[in-house]
């Protein structure tokens, strides 16, 4: 009896523990604005990571102020939620790193299969090139 | 017999709480390892909130909308909603130092909303009789809390309201952030 109870209650709580929630979605089919994706050079030292919150592609576009914007598509292969921080690191035309509050440490969650987008705009209009870190959050 | 139960377990114990102490040290401002409350604001809320701003306004080219850039900002009431006594240029003067490095807006200090922030500025700037640049935009908001609780849970909302406001009296642009925290009680890290 006590050997049935003990594993009955083993099985509730691994239920519990691995709760999915996944995202269903519905989109126009035919889109009429257009994405400007640019070619990525990526670095992955967290395969797990990389897996939950994998980067589908980059696009940029120009402010009205003519600073960059960038947008990057990630996406949760998994079927859980996972909690990430992302910082944006901006450099100007000589690779000079310009750091105030746009390349703050933001927290952010993607759900089980969900994509979204996270965007940032450059501090100045003479940033030119970026690096989006993720790390997994505690 | 009694002490050679008692004497490991003592000594299990002394290392366990030792093992559960941090000596103090530097960790990054708003970064990943900061303390988290529920029910206060914290240093990378603020961070957080100026990030959002900042990209967004930049984002909207609002201030490029002057006859002669870069735009004179004044900075008018931020208004504190929250229990909390809170000095609101930790929010104010993230977003000033952004907009200034972005070559986007200057912020006036000799004009203000119950006078001039440097008052030595403002005299040098009435002793030579320069004309003053009235200011384009001011940036007025608000910080405003929610709470809620479920059992042990608590959880708590913290909006960082900011508007941007032209010559003309007409609200230019607005931002409206929201972050929201949950848990039992404080912890380390995001």
């Amino acid at each position: 009896m006590k050997t049935k109870l003990a594993a009955l209650f083993a099985a509730a709580l691994t239920v519990a523990g691995c709760h999915t929630t996944t995202v269903n979605s519905v989109e126009n089919a035919q889109k009429s604005g257009q994405r400007y994706m640019i070619p990525d050079q990526r670095v992955v030292t967290d395969l797990s990571l990389n897996r939950k919150v994998s980067v589908v592609g980059v696009n940029t576009a120009m402010t009205p102020g003519n600073v960059l914007k960038v947008q990057v598509e990630l996406l949760n292969e998994g079927s859980k939620l996972q909690r990430f921080v992302y910082t944006f690191e901006w450099f100007d035309a000589n690779g000079m790193q310009i750091n105030n509050v746009t390349s703050a440490t933001i927290a952010d969650q993607i759900e089980g299969r969900e994509s979204k987008f996270i965007s940032a705009v450059a501090p100045t209009p003479a940033c030119t090139d970026f690096r989006l870190k993720l790390i997994k959050a505690n | 017999m009694k002490n050679q139960i008692l004497s490991p377990l003592v000594a299990v114990g002394v290392l366990l709480i030792a093992g559960c102490g941090t000596n103090a040290h530097y960790v990054q401002s708003g970064g990943r390892e900061s303390v988290v409350s529920v029910d206060q604001i914290n240093i990378q809320d603020f961070i957080a909130a100026a990030n959002a701003a900042t990209t967004d306004l930049l984002a909207s080219g609002a201030l490029d909308r002057v006859s002669k850039p870069p735009a004179v900002l004044a900075m008018s009431r931020i208004v504190n909603n929250t229990s909390q006594q809170i000095d609101t240029d930790l929010l104010t003067k993230k977003i000033r130092v952004a907009l200034l490095q972005s070559g986007k807006a200057v912020t006036t200090t000799t004009f203000g909303l119950g006078g001039p922030e440097d008052p030595l500025a403002q005299n040098i700037q009435q002793q030579e009789a320069k004309p003053t640049r009235l200011p384009d935009f001011t940036l007025s908001g608000k910080i405003i809390e929610t709470f809620a609780k479920a059992g042990n849970t608590k959880q708590s909302t913290y909006s960082f309201q900011l508007s941007l406001t032209d010559n003309r009296g007409l609200a230019v642009w607005e931002g409206d952030k929201d972050i929201t925290k949950q848990g039992t009680r404080s912890g380390v890290g995001f």
